[in-house]
């Protein structure tokens, strides 16, 4: 690692301020743990870390006005044991338990894993399907993106160099059941070579409105509009398997270690199948 | 495991290891742990291109850099070292790259400062320019490729079957090896069936976690090396060799290993910190990354075409063909390719074979021994191959192979006769714990359930030698003196458990000196399983020598035979007070017959391992994922000294090949690693095993092993592939013959037999 | 350059560190603490396992200047006038390390199983240490040996 300085503002407002639109060298830094990666594997080499830790009110896990307000820097191993999170949306908490390890799950943030927008994240995809957004501070002021608009592609976001997320928000969930199913192709614990999250509103076995997201297997986290319409109306085994053959047909997938597009493909038509059966809690 | 301890009960007993609190305590001395009085350390720059011609070589940017004390390259390593080219059975490998690169990743230059960070720096500094020459990677293409990765062959000359190699040209070849005996022709022609079967296991590595290490300081008596090596006495005849100076100038002292698994053999940075060392009078230390493990050894990826006749359900020809993929460097690769090669028919009596082994080299990173010495290769193949002639028949496969199987009395391949190998009671015990005759649940919907075994065995590699010193000092305390490195297998304890059965003393209570040449006597190496049975057996004669001078002490002080006088009373009365010393000291070096021109020899091993697996399986036909239910390990280790200890060397070795089965692969583009990481190259975390984990030691005891022992830090990897091949086999009707096998593999496998492949 | 304060096994220390630095490199180079070791380099085989105000890291990830004003508890500060934990105590005795390279992280990673879960069973035990890596394969007698400790803990002796 190349030396670097290092500011702990007190305030969001003055981390903002120490951060430039214009200099990619000069980024924020909450839990570490993924920017660390890149330094020392020496593609970033930064002139100035903002270190958010020192900010007081960034870390905070509410309820306000039925939706579930979550800090920034929030560290996902509170996310994953708190009662707040798990009534709201415990999918959540499922989720965090096969992300990465809990040495990392202790340091690294909730802002941090959605800014850092490596396509093989856990969380996004969870977050898409319960229809969260972000809240976003900028020089001049604030605005809420939601999760599914924030991935502009590979390791991309649409956050201007100087914004940083605050707040994750969750809207109330309305009685809807989600479920993310995480299949790994290289060992049991791994990033996800296919993560399916699906979140569901449901009478009994038969589905209203599905909201249906793959990642990691595609360039970025995202929701497959022709599998959700497949999957609406569906009661059974065989119009969960419809919706994944609809998934598979429509998700654009990527070859790479974990896997062939090709194969990725049966993955998804199979996972699909098995998330949705799984929010349902069906056998 | 049953504990079996014999005479005064130190041998066969579970000795906690001797070091265990210093390992729990985080306090045991690695060479990690090393910091020398103005100490630099090195960051080695590498290659970027597999094959190429050096042009240029620009270091004044990296030079440039404030807290740069030194950039090194190869011409600064020749004015210490004037021919600066090492290894074990070839003198191939340059310290530094010397006018051309043969792999990713081979070391090209050096930076020296005393802060690791800006060493890294300045190395990203140095730029190259390379003319790229054509690359050949895989190991049957190299037998006859136009790319050519060496000029010319140079045997280091102290193997006499590499000596005809001096001088060669225009060959990849760096060894082949053949073995015939009977006429397998014949056999293939009365045959009733013919079987032909080609496998691939591919390039995988160790990866210790304490990566490689080694520091040199100069002294008023020579150079003194620290290094997390498992061959200190190789260490240091070849620094000396390569120095030109007397073995006595040269010190090796290694601690604790971190894990070694034959990685940390023969030469890797110990030429390297000598020659920096020597370049500018200061202690450097080179610690190696995770990632640049992957570029200083692998095992040998290799491809294996076995061809059998069987006649009236007996394997009456057998034509072996293996091509290894040695790399850029021999390193030992060529004694893997003889040496593992003979047994490649498998433990089976068959009176017709044919051995082709041969090791080539290419340009990936080198590949040397890995836990087996290329033995997993050959059972993965031969134990496929033998569950698909069983298949076939519509044979049961364990009655297959005990119709076929090797006994004792009976003249392996080589026409060595069989001795205190228990492949029979190894897949006895097999068929026992996994309840093979009783029926098996299939398991119902897309998930479907399978078991297959699958037994293997290994010679030792011979001749090798090792020389062990015990010290009863005047108050009757013992100190043992050798060269076994204990990276984990638990040598310390076990060593110390000989001594103290001979003396009569509580194992527990022996002190073991780590290796220093210095201190330490010759020793072979740590490797091939081999400790156990060679330097245990030195150890034995050095402990009853050792006995038999004190003995010999108490008759000169007048005490009578087969008093109970202690020790320490014993020198009170020679020497009037606390003072003396007795030296027990034991050489042992088994006996052997080198290979005739047919590769036959009548005394091809001290000793022969042998290891079996039985595996059950759960695979996903939707997806074709298989998770292995429960891995059963059964192995002769002659008498287990440790049981515990035993134990955990099986259900380890067969881990570490659950990894090389299931998960592991170096993946490559154009001889570029693609994975050099912990996050892309998976190895089994405590998920990823079976949760139904046995292993036995079966009753068996090694006439010639002392106690009856022998090695055992193998012995579970050998079966473990074609286990979970045959179980999957037997689960979703689908053969594997290239690993790992992954989820993809097995799912278009499915498809495949399916009649509806899986496009691309 | 900055001077961080913090507690290391219990005693008061300061050290002059770069903002580039990790604690595990402070931890070596200043205060000869070797137990905590970079392997992995990328928080995945565990073996720079750390306790930061009682919480694990990974070492080799965590800034030395984060340190400031923490407490750090490192394996070394765990067995008290040479009386080892219980923990430490079963993996001695079950034979849980091999090579030990990996141990110090292990050891570190079943104290916090055991605060969070005094009776663990195998999938609590498994999550836990799912995030450490031992080559050498000890992990049955690992688990073997969380399970001695937590059976030892919970009846009081040990």
């Amino acid at each position: 690692m190349t030396p670097f300085e290092l500011a702990e503002p007190k305030t969001l407002k003055e981390a903002v301020a120490l951060l430039d639109a214009d200099d990619p060298t000069i980024r924020p830094i909450a839990g570490g743990t993924a920017l660390m990666l890149m330094m020392k594997a020496g593609v970033f080499r930064p002139s100035k870390l903002v270190s958010l830790s020192a900010i007081k009110d960034m870390s905070s896990i509410e309820t306000v006005n039925g939706e579930l307000k979550v800090g920034a820097t929030t560290p996902l191993a509170v996310l994953e044991r708190s009662d707040v999170v798990r009534k709201h949306a415990g999918v959540i908490i499922k989720t965090l338990r096969t992300l990465s390890n809990i040495r990392v799950r202790n340091v690294a943030t909730v802002g941090g894993a959605l800014a850092h927008a490596d396509p093989h994240m856990d969380l996004p995809p969870v977050l898409i399907a319960l229809g969260a957004r972000v809240v976003v501070q900028g020089k001049s002021g604030e605005r809420a993106i939601p999760v599914a608009d924030l991935f502009a592609g590979y390791f991309e976001t649409v956050l201007v160099k100087d914004e940083l997320i605050s707040s994750l928000i969750v809207p109330a969930q309305n009685g809807r059941r989600a479920a993310y199913l995480k299949c790994t192709t290289r060992a049991v614990h791994d990033w996800p070579a296919l993560g399916v999250a699906v979140s569901v509103a449901a009478d009994g076995n038969a589905i209203k409105d599905a909201s249906i997201v793959v990642s990691a297997a595609t360039e970025k986290p995202g929701r497959l509009v022709g599998a959700e319409k497949a999957a609406q109306g569906t009661v059974d085994d065989a119009g969960w398997r419809r919706a994944g053959e609809a998934a598979a047909e429509e998700a654009e997938l990527i070859t790479d270690g974990q896997g062939s597009a090709a194969y990725k493909k049966e993955l998804v038509r199979v996972y699909v199948a098995r998330a949705l059966r799984a929010a349902l809690g069906a056998q | 495991m049953a504990t079996r301890t014999i005479g005064s009960g130190q041998v066969g007993r579970s000795v906690p290891r001797l070091e265990g609190a210093a390992k729990v305590t985080g306090r045991a001395d690695y060479v990690h742990n090393i910091r020398l009085p103005k100490m630099l350390v090195g960051k080695i720059f590498r290659s970027t291109v597999a094959h190429g011609r050096i042009k240029s070589l620009n270091v004044s940017a990296a030079k440039a850099l404030p807290g740069v004390y030194r950039v090194v390259t190869i011409d600064d390593i020749k004015t210490v070292i004037p021919n600066p080219f090492y290894g074990p059975a070839f003198h191939d490998q340059p310290i530094l790259a010397d006018g051309k690169v043969h792999f990713v990743g081979e070391p090209v230059a050096v930076v020296l400062a005393t802060d690791p960070h800006i060493a890294e720096e300045a190395a990203s500094l140095i730029e190259v320019d390379y003319e790229e020459l054509p690359a050949v990677f895989d190991e049957v293409e190299a037998m006859t490729s136009k790319a050519v990765v060496h000029d010319e062959l140079k045997p280091a000359g102290t193997f006499p079957d590499l000596k005809h190699l001096k001088g060669k040209k225009d060959t990849n070849i760096a060894l082949d090896f053949h073995l015939r005996r009977g006429d397998p022709n014949k056999a293939f022609a009365a045959a009733d069936h013919v079987f032909e079967h080609t496998f691939r296991s591919q390039q995988v590595l160790h990866v210790p976690l304490e990566p490689f290490v080694s520091a040199a300081e100069l002294t008023e008596t020579g150079l003194t090396i620290h290094t997390a090596s498992q061959s200190p006495s190789f260490v240091r005849i070849e620094i000396s060799r390569l120095l030109g100076w007397p073995e006595n100038k040269v010190r090796v002292k290694v601690p604790y290993l971190g894990g070694g698994f034959g990685a940390k053999l023969y030469i890797k940075l110990e030429a390297l910190v000598a020659a920096l060392t020597l370049l500018v009078r200061r202690p450097v230390k080179i610690s190696l990354t995770m990632e640049e493990q992957f570029y200083t050894l692998t095992k040998h990826a290799a491809t294996f075409r076995i061809k059998s006749a069987v006649k009236n359900g007996k394997i009456t020809g057998r034509d072996c063909e293996v091509w290894w993929n040695g790399g850029a460097y021999a390193d030992i690769g060529p004694r893997i390719t003889q040496k593992s090669g003979f047994t490649a028919p498998g433990p089976y009596d068959i009176d017709n074979v044919s051995i082709d082994s041969y090791s080539l080299y290419t340009n990936l990173t080198p590949a040397g021994a890995l836990r087996g010495f290329g033995i997993p290769q050959l059972v993965w193949a031969y134990e496929s191959h033998t569950d698909m002639m069983a298949r076939a028949l519509r044979l049961d496969p364990i009655e297959f192979r005990r119709n076929n199987i090797l006994r004792d009395g009976r003249a392996q391949a080589t026409g060595t006769q069989m001795k205190d190998a228990a492949v029979e009671q190894v897949l006895d015990r097999l068929a026992l714990r996994m309840n093979w005759t009783a029926p098996f649940e299939r398991g119902t919907g897309p998930v479907k359930k399978g078991r297959g075994i699958a037994v293997g065995f290994k010679a030792s590699i011979s001749p090798t030698t090792s020389i062990a010193i015990v010290n009863v000092a005047a108050d009757g305390s013992v100190t043992l003196y050798c060269s076994t490195v204990d990276m984990g297998q638990g040598s310390d304890t076990a060593n110390a458990q000989f001594v103290a059965e001979v003396l009569n003393v509580p194992a527990e209570s022996v002190k073991v000196v780590h290796p220093d040449t210095d201190v330490t006597p010759y020793d072979m190496a740590t490797l091939g399983s081999r400790s156990l049975y060679h330097m245990g057996n030195a150890v034995r004669l050095a402990a009853e020598d050792a006995k038999a001078k004190l003995s010999a002490l108490a008759r000169e002080v007048g005490v009578p035979e087969g008093s109970n006088v202690p020790v320490a009373e014993l020198f009170q009365k020679k020497y009037k007070m606390q003072a003396g010393n007795i030296i027990g000291t034991g050489s042992y070096i088994p006996n052997y017959v080198p290979p005739d021109a047919n590769g036959l020899t009548p005394e091809a091993t001290p000793f022969w391992m042998v290891g079996g697996t039985g595996a059950e399986v759960e695979v996903d036909t939707e997806t074709g994922h298989v998770r292995v239910t429960k891995m059963i390990s059964v192995a002769d280790v002659g008498r287990p000294v440790n049981p515990r200890i035993v134990e955990t060397q099986l259900s380890g070795a067969a881990t570490m090949q659950f990894g090389f089965t299931m998960q592991e692969k170096i993946e490559l583009d154009g001889g570029q690693i693609t994975n050099a990481s912990f996050a892309d190259y998976k190895i089994p975390s405590i998920v990823d095993i079976p949760r139904d984990m046995q292993n036995e030691a079966v009753e068996s005891e090694q006439g010639t092993g002392p106690f009856g022992a022998k090695g055992v830090g193998e012995s579970g990897t050998f079966g473990v592939s074609p286990a979970i091949a045959n179980a999957i086999e037997d689960a979703c009707g689908v053969r594997l013959t290239e690993l790992p096998l992954t989820a993809e593999k097995v799912y278009r496998a499915l498809r495949e037999a399916q009649g509806r492949p899986l496009e691309d | 350059m900055r001077t961080i304060n913090f507690t290391l096994n219990g005693e008061q220390v300061s050290a002059h560190v770069a903002e580039h630095q990790s604690i595990v490199e402070i931890l070596r180079d200043r205060f000869d603490l070797f137990g905590a070791r970079e392997s992995c380099a990328q928080g995945l085989c565990g073996c720079c396992t750390v306790l930061v105000d009682g919480t694990a890291v990974s070492g080799c990830l965590y800034l030395a200047a984060f340190a400031n004003g923490k407490s750090i508890t490192t394996v070394e500060g765990l067995a008290t006038n040479g009386k080892l934990t219980p923990i430490q105590e079963a993996f001695l005795e079950v034979g849980a390390s091999q090579c030990g390279f990996c141990t110090p992280g292990f050891v570190l990673m079943a104290g916090q199983l055991l605060e969070a879960h005094p009776d663990p069973d195998d999938d609590d035990i498994r999550h836990y240490l799912s995030g450490n890596l031992c080559r050498c394969a000890a992990y049955p007698e690992i688990i073997a040996a969380v399970k001695l400790a937590a059976g030892r803990l919970k009846a009081g002796t040990t």
